[in-house]
């Protein structure tokens, strides 16, 4: 990556962290279209960079910025939305997008999976504690954000961090032959992705598919123990006073 | 330059989005959906050099993040049942003096 691709990508990165900053929930100020018109300039800036830079992978480059776009716009929503149930639904979003680009990456198994289990299952138990646990419009703590600067800085540091490095991805990597279509190793052609990666999950890794399944018990014993636990509800608890940011009275933008 | 590229900075957005969600929202729910969106970023990751190696190991690795998510949902659901019974409020800084 030269070092202009490197700066125009860290570019697009600030801008990106200013458009969440602006979206993040303000309490009663809501600057959301600032916002969005930051986040979109910054996404579309990020796939100039990508298309200009030589950063662009083989093939599929339409389905790429196509999803890719639905994931990052309904990302930014998960984090920035003020009502929880909202975020739940757009988080569907992140994971059908993801799903797409995992069918691109040829990891149809994972794909289907992801989303059997993610908009299947885990969502419907988040979305069924948000039902119990709301009490009817967005509370004081969900439309105001806590130190949102220093979220950002610290997300677009970590960002800024990784990003640096995919240059140093090498081309191609040929320390093994190629597995993808085939495993010789086991003896039998697997055909498919399905096959494939259950072959590599019931031969090499059986001992951590054992792991996982008692892992998923001890979730599962440590659930119920939980939701069987009498709890003293504590009266008289009073919310303090909403907690802002550093010098909430001194705007830093 | 490496043909993963594209994707391995689209995962490290997702990841630094979910990161920036979990430091700033005060909702325990999406605080933990945040989490979610950080595992989405490195699913697309692990698929990505999956890939770029020719195989499938890195997916396989995918495969057994599911699982930690899904234990990680179940856990940290039942606790936030627990905790919103107690105190009636999704707020994380209700519990920020823990007492024994």
């Amino acid at each position: 990556m030269s070092g202009s691709t490197a700066s125009a990508l860290y570019f697009v990165f600030a801008l990106g962290g200013a458009g969440v900053y602006f979206l993040l929930p303000h309490g009663d100020r809501p600057r959301t279209m600032v916002g969005a018109i930051l986040g979109l300039g910054a996404l579309v800036g990020w796939f100039v960079v990508l298309a200009f830079g030589g950063l662009m992978g083989t093939g599929h480059t339409g389905y790429f910025y196509l999803f890719a776009t639905i994931a990052v716009v309904a990302a930014a929503r998960v984090v920035t939305h003020p009502r929880p149930v909202y975020s739940a639904l757009y988080f569907v979003l992140v994971v059908i997008a993801v799903a797409s680009l995992l069918v691109l990456q040829e990891a149809e198994f994972l794909a289907v999976a992801l989303i059997i289990i993610y908009a299947g299952a885990i969502l419907v138990t988040y979305l069924f504690v948000i039902m119990l646990a709301s009490q009817g419009g967005s509370a004081t703590y969900d439309r105001r954000a806590r130190e949102p600067f220093l979220a950002v800085l610290a997300g677009f540091v970590l960002m800024a961090a990784i990003a640096s490095h995919a240059d140093a991805v090498p081309e191609s990597v040929t320390d093994r032959p190629a597995q993808l279509a085939s495993d010789s190793s086991a003896g039998v052609v697997a055909d498919s992705n399905t096959l494939a990666i259950g072959q590599l999950v019931m031969t090499k890794y059986v001992v951590v598919l054992e792991v996982a399944g008692l892992l998923l018990l001890i979730a599962m014993v440590g659930a119920i123990a939980l939701s069987r636990k009498k709890v003293p509800v504590e009266s008289g608890y009073r919310p303090t006073e909403p907690v802002g940011e550093i010098g909430r009275k001194v705007e830093p933008f | 330059m490496s043909p993963v590229a594209d994707y391995l900075i689209l995962g490290s957005i997702l990841f630094a989005l979910g990161l920036v969600g979990f430091l700033s929202r005060r909702n325990l729910i999406v605080m933990f959906l945040s989490t979610e969106v950080m595992f989405q970023g490195v699913v697309v990751n692990a698929v990505a050099f999956a890939r770029l190696h020719h195989h499938l190991e890195g997916q396989a690795f995918a495969l057994f993040l599911l699982v930690i998510a899904a234990v990680e949902a179940g856990l940290a659901l039942g606790m936030i049942v627990l905790l919103y019974r107690r105190r009636g409020t999704l707020d994380a800084e209700a519990w920020s003096i823990m007492r024994g």
